[in-house]
């Protein structure tokens, strides 16, 4: 049995970012995944700036309280309610792929989508209204 | 019948060309007008020299896949007035090389076919109110899976890296799984847990959404994983 | 009724079985218990205390308790190690060839491990300044 090889097809070379990213005429599974997959590089590129950051505190209160007057300034909180987005999407549609993934009730998986998803938008809308007026 | 004028634009390439151009092309079409029908008009009074595959024009030999207005579809069963645009974007199967226009090189998927042992038969259930002839047993038919490509086709994976197995060939072990016929079925379940098996699926089931024939191969796939996933956690008990 | 797949290929078949199942497991079921160590962090540092963030006093605070703590140093290791491993499920998708993986694998295993090294860090030192 031959391993199964690629086709290099000088025609249409291969573009990741198009076959991942390009949802037009796609179903709302697809698009599920395109997402997912964008706020996955986003949170890590996050977490690990995040980690970077926390470095602060070894500064004591002068470091850190510095840090959070910039944290709290309009930007941030916004770039803070972006960032709220992206994990309540991850985390949710994450538990549909998951579970799904393990082959546990893929046949509602469309169904699984929008009851998880839209708990977390909700729940995304309530972080948003508190982050900006805490 | 009301007749409309669509405006075609399709994708064509020929060998050696650097890659695939538009060409518009006008059809007269009534509400029973197919596309591969528009196709075929096109070809015979505009272009002869436009290449396209069909046989059955009734969606059970799956020849005449192609992406119709972006989707994946069957041609000869897609009426273009019911598309509801002025004009219709066709264009070949994804992910797979094109020979000519709107031919694809279908190769590579067959081969894949051959490597779980080309399930065409399994057996079927006797119909409640069916009579039955006598000396009749058993029933045969042919599986669902017509072979059409549109899965592959419409597989973002499969966009990224053609050498990741697909849903038709993931389909196809989880029906020799499901349905043995004499088969070994570790040897399949082994193939297809790995880096280029059923693990490489990311759950965006548009595979479901392209076929025409009631495969569901996203299922299918995700019964490959559940009954892997068994295997695992029976394996770190000691089972 | 029988189909047929030669011994040769039977035996090609099984020898291709690895590891990748394991590491989306692994990835699935980390961020399966993510959802409750997320959770609960990103409440506790955006919607808790007054004015939302926690100041350096509000911080030490939160770590010198032993359970938080330890949900914490959990968080890192499973966050990192989720995060990581979707990159290489990401990497893995473009077809490197099998020389590209191996070094992407050791790169970002060895990433995580300093990352989880220095959250550990972080934590035990931001729990011995709060006494």
């Amino acid at each position: 049995m031959p391993d199964i090889q690629p086709t290099t097809d000088p025609a249409r070379p291969k573009s990741s970012l198009r076959a991942w990213f390009d949802v037009r005429g796609r179903s709302i599974s697809t698009l599920a995944f395109a997402l997912n997959r964008l706020t996955a590089i986003g949170l890590t590129v996050y977490l690990f700036l995040h980690l970077a950051v926390l470095s602060l505190l070894l500064r004591g209160p002068e470091g850190w309280d510095a840090f959070l007057s910039i944290a709290k300034s309009p930007l941030f909180l916004t770039l803070d309610v972006v960032l709220l987005f992206g994990v309540v999407y991850h985390m949710f549609n994450g538990i549909r792929v998951a579970l799904v993934g393990m082959g546990v009730a893929h046949r509602q998986q469309k169904g699984l989508f929008y009851g998880l998803v839209g708990i977390g938008l909700i729940l995304f809308v309530v972080g948003a209204i508190l982050i900006y007026t805490a | 019948m009301a007749e409309q004028m669509i405006e075609f634009k399709v994708s064509r390439y020929k060998q050696g060309q650097p890659g695939p151009t538009y060409q518009t092309f006008k059809m007269l079409c009534d509400e029973n007008t197919t596309v591969l029908v528009a196709l075929q008009d096109i070809r015979r009074d505009l272009d002869d020299s436009l290449t396209l595959r069909h046989s059955c024009h009734h969606a059970s030999c799956g020849t005449c896949g192609m992406r119709i207005n972006g989707k994946e579809e069957l041609s000869c069963v897609v009426k273009v007035l019911e598309l509801g645009t002025p004009v219709v974007t066709v264009e070949p199967m994804r992910n797979l090389p094109i020979i000519s226009d709107l031919v694809v090189d279908m190769e590579p998927f067959y081969d894949r076919f051959n490597s779980v042992g080309l399930p065409f038969i399994r057996g079927s259930e006797f119909l409640e109110d069916a009579e039955i002839a006598e000396g009749l047993e058993a029933y045969g038919r042919y599986e669902n899976c017509i072979e059409c490509n549109l899965c592959m086709s419409a597989c973002p994976i499969m966009g990224s890296d053609e050498t990741y197995l697909g849903p038709a060939t993931l389909a196809a072990a989880w029906r020799v799984v499901e349905e043995p016929r004499g088969l070994p079925v570790k040897p399949l379940l082994d193939w297809v847990d790995s880096e280029n098996g059923c693990w490489r699926c990311h759950v965006a089931y548009e595979c479901n959404v392209a076929c025409p024939s009631e495969v569901y191969p996203g299922d299918k796939i995700m019964a490959l994983r559940r009954q892997l996933t068994k295997r695992k956690f029976r394996g770190l008990f000691g089972k | 009724m029988d189909n047929m797949i030669s011994q040769r290929s039977l035996e090609q078949m099984a020898a291709r079985r690895d590891r990748s199942g394991s590491f989306w497991l692994i990835q699935a079921l980390s961020g399966l218990v993510l959802v409750i160590l997320l959770g609960t962090h990103m409440i506790a540092h955006h919607f808790i205390v007054e004015g939302g963030l926690r100041d350096y006093e509000q911080v030490l605070d939160y770590v010198s308790n032993p359970v938080i703590f330890t949900l914490e140093v959990l968080f890192v290791i499973l966050g990192v190690a989720h995060a990581l491993l979707g990159v290489r499920a990401i990497v893995t998708d473009m077809r490197p060839s099998a020389g590209t993986l191996r070094v992407v694998n050791w790169i970002l295993a060895a990433f995580g491990i300093v990352a989880i090294a220095y959250g550990v860090y972080l934590a035990v030192a931001l729990q011995r300044l709060a006494g």
